[in-house]
């Protein structure tokens, strides 16, 4: 695992070998030089280019732990490993990131920095010149210029992947050091940053269409609406002579004037009497019984003849042969074995797990919650997917975590997040979604997925001695998500937002008719909240200074009274003001509010974006239903460890000092937290 | 209501136009230029179009939290 890397530090030591003086002492100096050299053994070991010590540390990186349900698990004995570890070791709440994001979150741990200093505030940003929204964490962009050739478009250049967050992650200053190390899966690293040692890229690396996620379904059921749902396109088929022929929707051909989707055909075989099919792809062939999920097939589009295309990988699954043809297939993944985007260090890393553990999801977020969703696929369905999620990241993690043996090992699973996010309605009797059937069935999901880490941890248990450093620790917490709170109706309802005259509100196109030049505040993303600010909004109309001062003051001061007239709570529990919370030179470019919901109540799925549902307070009746996008203080992550935490309160933002600590390295001065391992406000 | 608008192109400027709109495979100059604005007209309207906020909207759907 570590052949690259090891030879890259090895070729330090020689350059740093190289021509270095051979003088005689006498023995006084020696033993002052010898007293110098303990005194400052971490600045030498640092100055080498080389980790030469024996320290290990190992970082289990839990998306979405939270410690309530830890405890409840722990104490019902479904969690042996981590009451193992709590028990002798510690298990503290870590403070989450504001808002409590994953995007934001580990961009805290990874940085050491919140928001103000690394630049990553939502999932979603916009920019304040077109008020177009984006993924905040990383973009894909298509060649800058083109020449035309009839119906042809040769790029000049090729198109790139920009990761979008600032600062510097702590692998790379683990690098700097010499300090081998392996970075897994983590979220906000795509396209992954330089580094000496094997990372793969997770959260935020798109499919092959440049979407975080597309799937396709092909139907002939008449009452299946063609065309896009969310996170998913419809495709009605005609069988014909139980034969259906389609296309399997690739990526946007930039080579084609107008950039027309490039498509690759498939025909589907089905058995007239069994419940069976066969399906045949470029030179691929296979059968699938109902029910049943292909492994991965790769797929090759052509851009261009003879010139240029791409190759991807996708899974199918024969949801009904018969009465009524129901075909799911996966977004096409970039293949990890010829990454038509960078998603590891170094490049070829991908291909070689892919050679070693079998092929794997690349998409950033692999569990398709939209297919859930959009009800293409069912509970059993999609549980089924996202076992196979875990059932890879196992796979890799049982292949490459016997191999580590010095420096740092980070591994992220995925699994209780998008879990949580869609069976909280079945373990809970209060959310407006649950189904006592239902339930009956699936209200063990999220236990299953708990104890599923729990024997990842009990792999790793065995293997700490007393040079091992273990971190178990999660990023958020999770919560019911019982009602939808739309803050762009409630800012429309009260003044704030204005709509063009005779414009009327639309639930679903963003900023449908907003009159931005009597618009004075918007909110955007699952917490953020704007002021229409003059001279950074392009129709900015508030004055910053006094005037944006006080209608900050004033919507924070109203929406801590928002209540829901059903269950009688507060909505909002806490807003803060963004430039009396972050740190660091993009303080002001992120939302000038963050707005914290209360347990069970969350921005609505419209209003994130820009839309104007009716109502502002409706149930979430979708499927995704746990959420933690609220009061930070309400979802605390988990963080164990097999030494003691002297911390009382520790937060995300130790995370990366606690790392180079471990490894005797200073943490950089835009770090804001401190190791763990000290107690608070102690000389680092 | 707007009709057309001619807009006086000579020189230097026109050859490099006409190269550029061959090199294309456009039609004609007019197409060329027709084409140029079009782009470049897009990038200056800050409310940005419908299309374009619809294609963001399902790019961002399959991080699972908005509709």
């Amino acid at each position: 695992m570590k052949s690259n890397a090891s030879s890259g530090y090895e070729e330090r030591l020689n350059d740093d070998d190289r021509g270095k003086p051979v003088k005689n002492f006498s023995w006084v100096l020696a033993g002052l030089l010898l007293f110098c050299a303990i005194a400052l053994f971490p600045s030498c070991q640092r100055a080498s280019g080389i980790w030469h010590g024996e320290q290990k540390l190992i970082i289990l990186g839990i998306d979405g732990m939270d410690p309530q349900l830890l405890r409840q698990f722990m104490a019902e004995g479904k969690m042996p490993n981590f009451s193992q570890l709590a028990s002798q070791g510690s298990f503290r709440l870590l403070t989450t990131s504001i808002p409590p994001q994953s995007p934001v979150a580990w961009s805290n741990l990874i940085t050491g920095m919140d928001a103000g200093g690394h630049g990553i505030f939502d999932f979603i940003h916009r920019d304040p010149k077109t008020m177009e929204p984006f993924f905040s964490a990383s973009q894909v962009k298509p060649p800058k210029h083109a020449i035309h050739l009839g119906n042809w478009l040769i790029p000049l250049g090729s198109g790139s992947a920009e990761q979008l967050r600032k600062g510097t992650a702590f692998w790379e200053i683990l690098d700097q050091h010499g300090v081998p190390n392996s970075v897994f899966r983590i979220p906000a690293n795509f396209p992954p940053v330089p580094a000496q040692g094997e990372t793969l890229s997770g959260m935020g690396t798109p499919d092959l269409r440049g979407t975080y996620g597309t799937f396709s379904f092909y139907t002939d059921d008449p009452s299946s609406a063609a065309g896009a749902v969310e996170g998913g396109q419809i495709i009605p088929v005609q069988v014909e002579n139980s034969e259906v022929k389609a296309n399997l929707i690739g990526p946007d051909n930039t080579f084609r004037k107008g950039s027309p989707v490039a498509t690759e055909p498939f025909s589907v075989a089905i058995d007239p009497l069994e419940p069976v099919a066969r399906i045949a792809v470029q030179d691929q062939r296979f059968v699938l019984r109902e029910g049943e999920w292909s492994d991965w097939k790769r797929i090759e589009f052509q851009l261009i003849p003879f010139f240029g295309n791409v190759k991807g990988m996708c899974r199918f699954y024969l949801k009904q042969a018969h009465p009524r043809f129901q075909l799911y297939v996966s977004p096409i993944n970039i293949d990890p074995a010829d990454p038509a985007l960078p998603i590891s260090t170094p490049a070829s890393y991908s291909r070689l797990l892919s050679e070693e553990a079998g092929e794997f999801y690349t998409q950033g977020i692999a569990e398709d919650t939209k297919a859930l969703s959009a009800g293409v696929l069912d509970d059993n369905e999609y549980l089924q997917q996202a076992r196979t999620v875990l059932a890879e990241h196992r796979r890799i993690f049982d292949m490459e975590f016997p191999k580590f043996h010095q420096g740092v090992f980070f591994f992220y699973f995925s699994s209780l997040d998008l879990n949580s996010h869609m069976f909280w309605r079945l373990m809970d009797a209060n959310h407006p979604g649950y189904n006592a059937g239902l339930a009956a069935q699936n209200g063990l999901a999220i236990q299953e997925f708990y104890q599923q880490i729990d024997l990842v941890l009990g792999e790793v248990l065995p293997k700490l001695d007393a040079q091992t450093t273990l971190l178990v620790l999660s990023d958020h917490g999770f919560a019911p998500y019982y009602r939808s709170f739309n803050l762009n109706t409630w800012l429309l309802n009260n003044g704030y937002i204005r709509l063009k005259k005779g414009g009327i509100a639309d639930s679903n196109e963003p900023w449908a008719n907003v009159d931005w030049s009597q618009t004075r505040a918007y909110g955007l993303g699952l917490n953020g909240l704007y002021v229409n600010l003059g001279g950074r909004e392009s129709n900015g109309i508030v004055e910053p200074g006094a005037a944006s001062d006080a209608l900050i003051k004033e919507l924070k001061e109203k929406l801590l009274t928002v209540k829901d007239p059903q269950a009688g709570l507060s909505v909002i529990t806490r807003v803060d003001v963004a430039r009396e919370v972050y740190r660091g030179p993009y303080s002001n470019s992120g939302p000038d509010l963050l707005v914290g919901y209360n347990r069970g109540y969350r921005a609505g799925w419209k209003t994130i974006l820009g839309g104007f549902p009716p109502e502002v307070l409706e149930d979430n009746l979708n499927p995704w239903s746990g959420d933690h996008c609220m009061d930070y203080t309400l979802v605390p992550g988990v963080l164990l460890s097999n030494r003691t935490v002297q911390a009382d309160t520790p937060a995300l933002t130790d995370i990366a000092p606690t790392i180079l600590a471990e490894f005797g390295i200073a943490k950089s001065k835009d770090m804001i937290g401190q190791s763990v391992f000290q107690p608070k406000g102690s000389a680092p | 209501m707007f009709g057309s608008y001619k807009v006086k192109i000579e020189g230097d400027l026109l050859d490099k136009v006409k190269q550029c709109a061959d090199a294309g495979g456009y039609g004609s100059v007019d197409e060329f230029v027709t084409h140029v604005l079009e782009k470049e007209i897009k990038k200056v309207f800050s409310e940005g179009d419908s299309a374009s906020r619809e294609l963001v909207k399902k790019r961002l759907q399959g991080l699972g939290y908005i509709d």
